[in-house]
């Protein structure tokens, strides 16, 4: 497969090679390492909503119900009574709401959202299972501000209960706001919950501990219609596209968001999905996260901060250039200190 | 008095920029600084009237980078400055923490204070601290910054400690400007403020609480060449 390397990735790469470059000088250099979204190790997934059909038959679709069985272990347990986020009066909570299974939950990682779709004269039932897209530069793990996110070899990007202060941050600069959040669970909990902190925020892992035992992850097990597939990232992305070229359709996730590790395949433009699900929401007076739209090309905020990252870098250099000829002028007496 | 009126030079044209520069990035630095963490919202600040950009993380981002470029070409032209120049004036010395106690017990009890040279022994510390904590930020900023880069994966660990040690360094560098401005409450230390201002403060203020630092200036004044290079443009002795 050709490469097409655009502006920006050239971009990208130029400036990542320079913040390593930094690093080698700094000692950290052996540590750090540029991103290598080709290496085997990488794992993407496909979801192709060509094939999924949302389970019709099963009371809640089977990934979904998968998902939960898996995750059961690690559901939030919180401490009642809970209370406000002070001063503010609401607080978040869900674990009453654990069958709710129609939108993203701490206790539901992922769910098949269903929308009407008129295309080509028709109108489409689209069935469009939803979860963390495991972005190549996450926002939310960059961005949080305790670092208690952390992206791993295989993509995974994974939240530590044990870290988190439920801050919510992350769902706030995530373009689809997944990260959902649980009140009276984790540090802050131990610390000050009267006055600081939120809970513990929950999201799909890629079944972490599944690909660590080398399986697949249950959604993937769990389809009938073989509609999620996980494999090394470098043959997914090739399959999406020849997926897509095959339907006549279009590929979501291969560059959202700067790219990330989730393709979605839809005979249907993205755009009109997008529209349908934020019109529903509309309808349905559903302003809250949890059930993301699409939108496409949507851009990272990080890609944005180059410029920004190269005057920080040039700062040091330029005080001590300035530093030193101002102290060479005013010790050769050329100028006056005062 | 004859000399009454007299002032002396005390902090250089270079010592204003770097305070003053320091003193704007830091202060930039704490408002974004704080604006990272999901604060501003959570406590209503976002609903007064113009701080409503508080609220956004990408906005206060930026403005922190734009903050940490000023602090970082500050801290590095006053560490090359002072290297060059040779001028430690301010580092503390041995003794320092017990001569601080004698100097606060003489402002509470209103008794002699000890001789002091340029700076006063505490002056000494809390330069310490405060650049000790400056320069925590400064190597932990830097490690965040290199961590946003697109396709820059650094070790969760160097990340984490990263992020830990920043965020404890805020905290201790906001108790040391507390306690820097705390210093200006004792009616003594508020002499010391035009210094940082105009260059200039009273002789007659350095004759009684600087005077190992007076006789130093008086010793270079009479043998007319400087025993030390660094000493002639930074002290100077001129009539109001």
């Amino acid at each position: 497969m050709s490469e097409n390397i655009s502006r920006r990735t050239f971009f990208k790469r130029s400036t990542a090679a320079g913040a390593l470059g930094v690093l080698m000088a700094t000692g950290l250099g052996k540590t750090a390492k540029a991103q290598d979204t080709n290496s085997t190790k990488n794992i993407g997934s496909v979801i192709d909503l060509t094939k999924c059909d949302g389970c019709q038959n099963e009371p809640i679709p089977l990934c979904v119900s998968a998902c939960e069985t898996d995750s059961k272990s690690h559901f939030p347990e919180p401490q009642k009574p809970l209370k406000p986020y002070w001063p503010q009066k609401f607080f978040e909570d869900w674990s009453e709401k654990r069958n709710i299974k129609n939108r993203l939950t701490p206790y539901n990682w992922t769910f098949v959202d269903k929308v009407t779709v008129e295309h080509n004269g028709q109108r489409e039932e689209i069935s469009v299972p939803r979860r963390c897209m495991h972005c190549d530069n996450p926002t939310c793990q960059k961005l949080c501000p305790f670092s208690a996110i952390d992206k791993k070899p295989s993509g995974a990007v994974s939240i530590d209960p044990d870290v988190c202060f439920g801050g919510a941050k992350c769902r706030d600069v995530c373009p689809w706001q997944i990260p959902q959040r649980q009140a009276g669970v984790g540090l802050y909990m131990k610390l000050a919950p009267d006055l600081a902190g939120g809970g513990v925020m929950f999201k799909c892992d890629m079944c972490s501990d599944l690909l660590a035992a080398g399986k697949q992850p249950a959604c993937q097990t769990a389809c009938p219609k073989g509609a999620i597939k996980f494999g090394p990232k470098v043959e997914i992305k090739k399959y999406a596209y020849e997926r897509a070229k095959e339907v006549n359709g279009y590929v979501y996730g291969d560059k959202e968001n700067g790219g990330t590790s989730t393709f979605y395949i839809s005979k249907v433009p993205f755009e009109k999905i997008h529209q349908a699900i934020i019109n529903d929401k509309k309808a349905n007076k559903d302003d809250k996260p949890g059930r993301p739209g699409m939108p496409v090309g949507v851009e990272n905020y990080l890609d944005s901060t180059n410029g920004l990252f190269l005057s920080a870098l040039i700062a040091p250099i330029a005080g001590a250039a300035a530093a030193g000829f101002t102290a060479y002028r005013t010790l050769k007496g050329e100028k006056k200190d005062e | 008095m004859s000399n009454k009126g007299e002032k002396i030079l005390r902090q250089s044209r270079s010592n204003r920029f770097v305070h003053w520069g320091a003193a704007v990035s830091i202060f930039l630095l704490i408002i974004t600084g704080l604006g990272q963490l999901p604060l501003y919202k959570r406590y209503n600040v976002t609903n007064i009237p113009g701080a409503e950009w508080l609220g956004s993380f990408f906005t206060t981002l930026d403005l922190h980078y734009i903050g940490a470029a000023g602090l970082l070409f500050v801290v590095f032209y006053h560490l090359v400055y002072h290297l060059v120049r040779k001028e430690f004036d301010i580092m503390p010395r041995k003794g320092d923490m017990k001569e601080s106690y004698f100097i606060i017990k003489a402002m509470l009890t209103k008794g002699k204070e000890p001789d002091s040279d340029k700076y006063l022994a505490e002056q000494r510390i809390a330069y310490l601290f405060i650049g000790v904590n400056v320069l925590l930020l400064v190597f932990s900023g830097l490690i965040k910054v290199i961590k946003n880069v697109p396709d820059v994966v650094l070790p969760s660990g160097v990340v984490f400690w990263a992020t830990q040690i920043h965020n404890l360094a805020t905290v201790l560098l906001i108790f040391g400007l507390v306690g820097h401005f705390a210093a200006f409450l004792i009616k003594e230390n508020r002499k010391l403020i035009p210094g940082m201002f105009t260059g200039y403060v009273d002789k007659e203020y350095v004759k009684h609480r600087h005077s190992l630092w007076y006789a130093r200036i008086k010793e270079e004044k009479e043998t007319s060449k400087p025993a030390k290079i660094n000493l002639s443009h930074s002290q100077k002795v001129v009539g109001h």
